[in-house]
């Protein structure tokens, strides 16, 4: 087995209401290994972005961790001074979030923002920061590289936004990436140029990325490992190929069917899971996704699921359902 | 069948609104410093209402053996230079606040509420102009342009009245209070309607182009409909708070006018010319001043804090 | 941008004319025949004397029309003459020019005191929003704003001279280095300083919910680097705008001010012009004081698209 960079335990997440607080993320459990790219799946509300957010506190007001641990290069996260958190955001691990056009600073130059973290984590001079800074926008594929860096956000488009949003979060040569749904907000063919983006960048540098979407299709190509989770917690979590072969968890079979294909013998309908997920604050005592299951049994509805290897063998394909081999054996 | 689903969502929106103020009142309720300052404003309004009945002395009465007297049992505030009861003017004084924070801010709100719902239902060049009046009347300095209208106004008020008097022998027209008054309402109200006007015109545009309002317009609905269903009942909660912020600013501007001796004019008690009085006298007896300028203080702290406690009751979003 | 100041200026300059040509119809109209009013002042019988009022009248160019009168008025206060006193028949320019010193000073010493006590209170109070911190802010920023400074600066002295007993009175004008200047300029200062508190508060608070103050954390910056240079620059541009309305509040305040702490400014001269109608003053002042404003609100708007670069983008596009 390859060496851990992230392994995050038991993690729970709750978030302050006026009826006390309710749980929004619960008992999490995951890793990424030095130089994988993990992708976490799941509908929005689900909690995939809070739990990565935990780990360096960018939690919003009122949203809090509650319990769990996450170990980074050995170190717990959730333990850090305020002043070694410093040093892990932006220089240990780099975010790139979602919406470019507001998670950019509006009445700041994109070179301001971009020499922001070498200034602080590589303690560079303002003309040096500068030079890389350039670098980094060819990196990132931006034409015209130095010369955007006295460009305004504003002046750019969408997808050359969330460049110069990637090339922030590598500024440092980070270990880690996390990529919190940055595609949502673009143009479909965008789509596509990020990602490729992104996959040529991880193997230039050698860095693990965790690529948070509620898009299977799109990470597809792009993930080793995937984790999917439903209602705050970890549902399922195998190799791309496993997941795609043998989806073992009924919720993700729910997502595969979700997606549209143009060559399979149904292509002309598409099947989306009915129902809602539980509100937080009001989970259901079982398994979270059995009243929306159409499989579940009388445990199902009694008894909360482990996240287990799946078929009792030693597999790194974990699923966490009462009636997995029989989700199995109906495909 | 099909009477019952356009029947429904009405019924829904009214259920929502309902809902809505309940949600605000209970939110009201919870601010503590709201409820407090609404139970001052109460008390204060009770004390303008039932004023007569309450004093006991009458405010003009004057009793020369006991002037200047520092608060006691029979004088809870003392009396002032002439021995007039202080408490029983600051009462008075109430009344005058009161009266003429109703009037100008309800004189202003109309003024603005309708200008601003038709620059902004209207658009076009009847927008720009109504926006540049606001612009230009709020570029202003207000103290100024109010002494302004009352010194260049008052003259032939008071000249037109009298001839009115000669005329009619109308004891009505020789009540110089009643200029007071006017002058007073109309200078204010006259310097207090922009932010209405702007608040109005930016609720109807914002209102105007949002899309349940353009799927009403595609329903065929009229526009006084579209108007009174959506634009009034979206535009209330802001003009509550701007309106009681308005009272509160309303008041001091009345006592700020009659400290300086342009708005209402002894004998009528205000807390302003109180306070100018006792300005006069203040290191000698300290009550004459302290009495109206705390009574002032209080009533323009609680508009303050309770249009602050509504606003956060009423626009959830930004008091998060 | 040169373009944009010149129709900025465009539609300014007939807004001045006609906020002046108002006050002054007010005057004209309501104040009654300047010519009279001078007179009744005079002692012996002149007033009654029809003949010599028609004869200084006509002198005077009062028979003219209104408008050209106004013209008049316009060009000769351009060239910094607003006529004479009713009272002592001194020239009104001279007697402001004589009283603005004080009231200038006062004023940009207030605007100053503001800027360097409100913003960074307000970006504490916005930053520790609901903390005990906030709540004793934004408490004493509501208190005071609802107190008016005729009231404050009254009762400010009483509690002066009961804390130090034998300190003296701080009445009077002694430059801006005088310690008799620091109550006065206290109580100036209270409700631009509670005004602006409450807009920077609220406006950090909007801020601080943004995606990108979130992404200047992720940085792993210091939280005082992403406050001052995140969060600050975003939240002055809306707080630049404010600067007519803090002209407008030190103007009021002024009046007040002047008259409680008896500075010898224009707010004082507005306020004994009142009391002995000396209108010509009283225009004067008005005339100026709005100017002053509109003034300020004309550097807002220049100002404002080099604050924030977004409105530069749509004002070239327009």
């Amino acid at each position: 087995m390859s060496e851990r960079l992230l392994e995050v335990k038991d993690l729970s997440i709750e978030i302050a209401t006026r009826r006390g607080p309710a749980t929004i993320v619960d008992g999490i459990d995951l890793h990424v290994d030095k130089g994988e790219t993990l992708g976490i799946v799941g509908e929005s509300g689900c909690g995939k972005s809070l739990t990565m957010l935990s780990l360096v506190r960018l939690l919003p007001n009122k949203i809090r961790v509650s319990n769990g641990t996450a170990a980074f290069a050995g170190r717990d996260l959730l333990q850090l001074s305020s002043r070694e958190l410093r040093e892990v955001r932006g220089g240990k691990i780099g975010f790139v979030f979602q919406d470019p056009m507001t998670s950019l600073n509006p009445v700041m130059k994109i070179g301001e923002q971009l020499i922001e973290p070498l200034l602080y984590h590589r303690e560079m001079s303002k003309a040096e920061a500068r030079k890389r800074a350039g670098e980094l926008l060819r990196l990132v594929g931006i034409p015209g590289a130095e010369q955007r860096l006295d460009s305004y956000p504003h002046e750019l488009s969408g997808g050359m936004r969330q460049r110069v949003m990637i090339a922030i979060g590598l500024a440092c040569e980070p270990e880690l990436l996390i990529a919190d749904e940055p595609t949502t907000a673009l143009d479909v063919t965008i789509q596509a140029q990020i990602v490729d983006l992104v996959k040529d960048l991880r193997k230039r540098l050698g860095m693990s990325v965790v690529w948070i979407t509620h898009d299977l299709a799109l990470i597809a190509g792009l993930a080793d490992r995937i984790c999917v989770l439903y209602a705050g917690t970890v549902v399922e979590d195998a190799p791309v190929e496993q997941l795609f072969a043998e989806p073992a968890h009924p919720y993700t079979r729910g997502l595969l069917a979700s997606i549209p294909r143009m060559d399979g013998e149904d292509a002309e309908r598409l099947n989306s899971i009915g129902g809602t997920p539980p509100e937080p604050g009001r989970r259901p005592a079982g398994c979270p996704f059995a009243p929306r299951c159409p499989m579940a049994q009388e445990i199902c509805r009694t008894t909360v699921p482990e996240l287990q290897p799946l078929r009792g063998e030693t597999t790194p394909h974990r699923v966490a359902c009462h009636v997995a081999n029989r989700v199995l054996e109906a495909a | 069948m099909t009477a019952q689903p356009a029947i429904a969502p009405l019924a829904a929106a009214d259920d929502a609104t309902v809902s809505l103020w309940r949600d605000a009142w209970t939110r009201l309720s919870r601010n503590k410093l709201a409820v407090a300052s609404l139970a001052v404003i109460a008390i204060l309004a009770l004390v303008a209402i039932f004023g007569p009945w309450l004093t006991p002395y009458d405010f003009l009465s004057q009793d020369l053996e006991a002037r200047n007297l520092s608060p006691n049992w029979a004088h809870p505030f003392g009396t002032d230079e002439l021995g007039r009861d202080v408490f029983s003017r600051v009462i008075y004084g109430t009344r005058t606040a009161f009266v003429v924070a109703i009037v100008v801010t309800g004189i202003a709100a109309t003024l603005g509420v309708v200008l601003g719902a038709v620059a902004g239902y209207f658009g076009g060049l009847i927008d720009r102009f109504v926006m540049w009046c606001t612009d230009t009347t709020m570029s202003v300095p207000q103290l100024l342009l109010v002494v302004v209208i009352n010194a260049s106004l008052k003259p032939p008020l008071v000249n037109f009245m009298e001839a009115q008097y000669e005329l009619t022998r109308n004891p009505f027209f020789r009540n110089s209070i009643i200029v007071d008054f006017v002058l007073v309402f109309g200078s204010m109200a006259l310097i207090l309607w922009p932010p209405y006007a702007r608040l109005i015109r930016a609720q109807v545009l914002s209102i105007r182009n949002r899309p349940y309002v353009t799927a009403a317009r595609a329903l065929g609905l009229s526009t006084p409909i579209i108007i009174s269903r959506y634009v009034i009942p979206n535009s209330i909660g802001p003009l509550i708070v701007a309106i009681s912020a308005g009272l509160g600013n309303a008041m001091v501007l009345e006592s700020a006018f009659s400290f300086l001796g342009v708005g209402v004019n002894p004998p009528i008690p205000s807390w302003g010319n109180m306070i100018s009085d006792g300005l006069q006298v203040w290191r000698n007896h300290a009550h004459l001043l302290a009495a109206p300028a705390i009574v002032l203080g209080l009533a323009t702290v609680a508009f303050s804090f309770l249009g602050d406690g509504l606003n956060d009751a009423l626009n959830p979003k930004g008091s998060k | 941008m040169l373009l944009f100041v010149l129709k900025r200026l465009g539609i300014w300059i007939p807004t001045v004319i006609v906020v002046i040509l108002g006050v002054y119809a007010l005057a004209f109209y309501g104040a009654g025949d300047p010519i009279k009013l001078i007179f009744m002042r005079a002692p012996g019988d002149v007033a009654y004397d029809p003949v010599r009022i028609e004869a200084i009248r006509e002198q005077a160019g009062l028979n003219q029309p209104f408008i050209q009168q106004f013209g008049n008025y316009l060009w000769n206060a351009l060239h910094g003459n607003f006529g004479n006193s009713l009272v002592n028949g001194r020239s009104v320019w001279s007697m402001i020019a004589a009283a603005a010193p004080v009231s200038f000073q006062l004023g940009l010493l207030a605007i100053v005191l503001t800027a360097v006590v409100a913003i960074p209170l307000g970006m504490v109070a916005g930053m520790k929003q609901n903390s005990k911190t906030d709540y004793v802010i934004l408490g004493t920023a509501l208190l005071v704003w609802a107190i008016p400074a005729y009231v404050a600066g009254p009762l400010l002295m009483v509690l002066l001279i009961t804390i130090l007993p034998g300190s003296a009175v701080p009445y009077g004008w002694g430059g801006i280095f005088d310690a008799k200047i620091i109550l006065p300029l206290l109580v100036l200062s209270f409700q631009p300083i509670a005004l602006i508190v409450r807009q920077t508060r609220a406006a950090v608070i909007e801020v601080l919910s943004e995606d990108f103050v979130r992404t200047a954390r992720s940085k792993g910056l210091p939280e005082t680097v992403v406050a001052l240079r995140h969060i600050l620059r975003p939240v002055l541009t809306p707080i630049v705008t404010q600067l007519g309305l803090i002209m407008i509040s030190i103007i009021n305040g002024a009046i007040f001010v002047e008259l409680v702490f008896g500075l010898p400014g224009l707010g004082r001269l507005t306020v004994g012009a009142l009391t002995s109608s000396d209108y010509p003053i009283v225009l004067a002042i008005t005339v100026i004081g709005s100017f002053l404003v509109m003034a300020s609100n004309l550097l807002v708007d220049v100002l404002y698209p080099i604050l924030d670069p977004r409105a530069a983008d749509a004002m070239r596009s327009r």
